[in-house]
């Protein structure tokens, strides 16, 4: 059996919990997430209709399918819809995790570029350089910017969050005991 | 199958927000990391980059490694072999070309016998969590890379556009792609007992 990986596919985080991100899978590359991923939820950061083939994949694998309508970072609900991806990341109960856009480039760069930068706490260079490595290079300009400028606030369960995400300091406070 | 806005956190309320587990994500950590060049995972406590520098050692810390492969023939910065000193890592030089010594040059590719000895060390899980690295992140390590994806039966396409990806603006070497093609996967032995869990899959 040869694996065919989607497009721009890689982990992102990958220790106790898998995070992965790609492009658009296609029905040639479902072995390899069937077999090697063993995926709980997808989560698709893009503006297309799930195919057909794809939602019965999806469906036959029992994953979780999470649809988050972003055209690019300038949409006016940008920051509600980035929320709604960092509450599936902040649960441990939802991986196996796959983020994905059409191409892997900008929708998913912007969406990781936030989970390096506010969870793990990652320079902005270092940051910029993983956006540039799987955009190929592309100008992100705004989509750099939206990311070094993104804030949010998220109440969220300790017990539940995986343990690559840094609690130690007043990016992420406690509250309470 | 879509959880709605209620179930997805019913435990935002006022008598949550006061205390009990529940924490605030907000902004970037005023401690911030910076990754090496090129960093990416590779699969489950195994990462890639180019060649830590004392501004990366926090970050090194993070992934609590317990082996560095250096692909090169020089020896890294002191900074680094003291690091790996300091915090018990085990360092592994697969030299380039054992040959070669002072005339070697850094564009020369990895010999079969490098790649096989830094593929020998990431196929045992016990070297585990572990970094591949030279230079820059890109040539050497994309071919040890590049050769364990094939031992892992992915296509040569795929292969190669990981390879690509991190090559920077002047590309990737077809010389590097021809040795991950031509590559001999049955000269790596993989003891499955030892192996780590995603390679027998």
């Amino acid at each position: 059996m040869v694996y065919i990986p989607p497009l721009n596919f890689a982990p992102v985080v990958s220790t106790e919990v898998s995070l992965y991100r790609s492009g658009y899978p296609m029905p040639l590359n479902y072995p390899f997430i069937a077999d090697q991923l063993q995926l709980k939820t997808v989560i698709y950061v893009g503006d297309k209709e799930i195919s057909e083939d794809y939602r019965e994949f999806l469906a036959s694998q029992s994953i979780v399918y999470e649809y988050v309508h972003v055209e690019s970072c300038r949409d006016a609900n940008i920051k509600e819809h980035m929320d709604q991806v960092l509450r599936k990341v902040l649960d441990k109960h939802n991986y196996p995790i796959l983020i994905h856009s059409n191409k892997g480039k900008h929708r998913v760069g912007v969406v990781v570029g936030i989970i390096r930068k506010v969870l793990q706490g990652w320079s902005t260079t270092g940051v910029y350089q993983e956006y540039d490595i799987f955009s190929g290079g592309l100008k992100g300009g705004v989509d750099l910017e939206f990311v070094t400028m993104f804030e949010t606030d998220l109440k969220v369960r300790r017990l539940t969050i995986p343990d690559f995400v840094k609690l130690q300091d007043e990016g992420v406070t406690k509250t309470g005991s | 199958m879509d959880t709605n806005e209620e179930e997805d956190h019913p435990y935002i309320n006022e008598e949550t927000e006061v205390g009990h587990g529940v924490v605030q994500v907000k902004r970037a950590p005023v401690q911030r990391i910076v990754p090496p060049l090129n960093f990416c995972p590779v699969e489950r406590y195994l990462y890639r980059s180019g060649q830590p520098s004392p501004v990366n050692f926090p970050f090194l810390l993070d992934l609590q490694l317990k082996t560095i492969i250096w692909l090169a023939n020089e020896e890294p910065q002191d900074t680094l072999l003291e690091f790996c000193d300091a915090h018990s890592v085990q360092l592994q030089f697969a030299t380039i070309n054992p040959e070669g010594g002072e005339d070697d040059n850094p564009w020369d590719g990895l010999t079969e016998h490098s790649i096989v000895a830094a593929l020998e060390t990431i196929v045992k899980a016990q070297n585990y969590p572990l970094l591949v690295c030279c230079g820059m992140g890109r040539h050497r390590t994309g071919t040890v890379i590049g050769c364990l994806r094939r031992i892992m039966n992915w296509n040569l396409a795929s292969v190669s556009e990981e390879y690509r990806r991190f090559t920077g603006s002047r590309g990737g070497r077809i010389l590097v792609e021809l040795l991950i093609e031509a590559f001999d996967t049955d000269l790596v032995k993989i003891d499955r007992a030892q192996a780590p869990q995603w390679l027998n899959t």
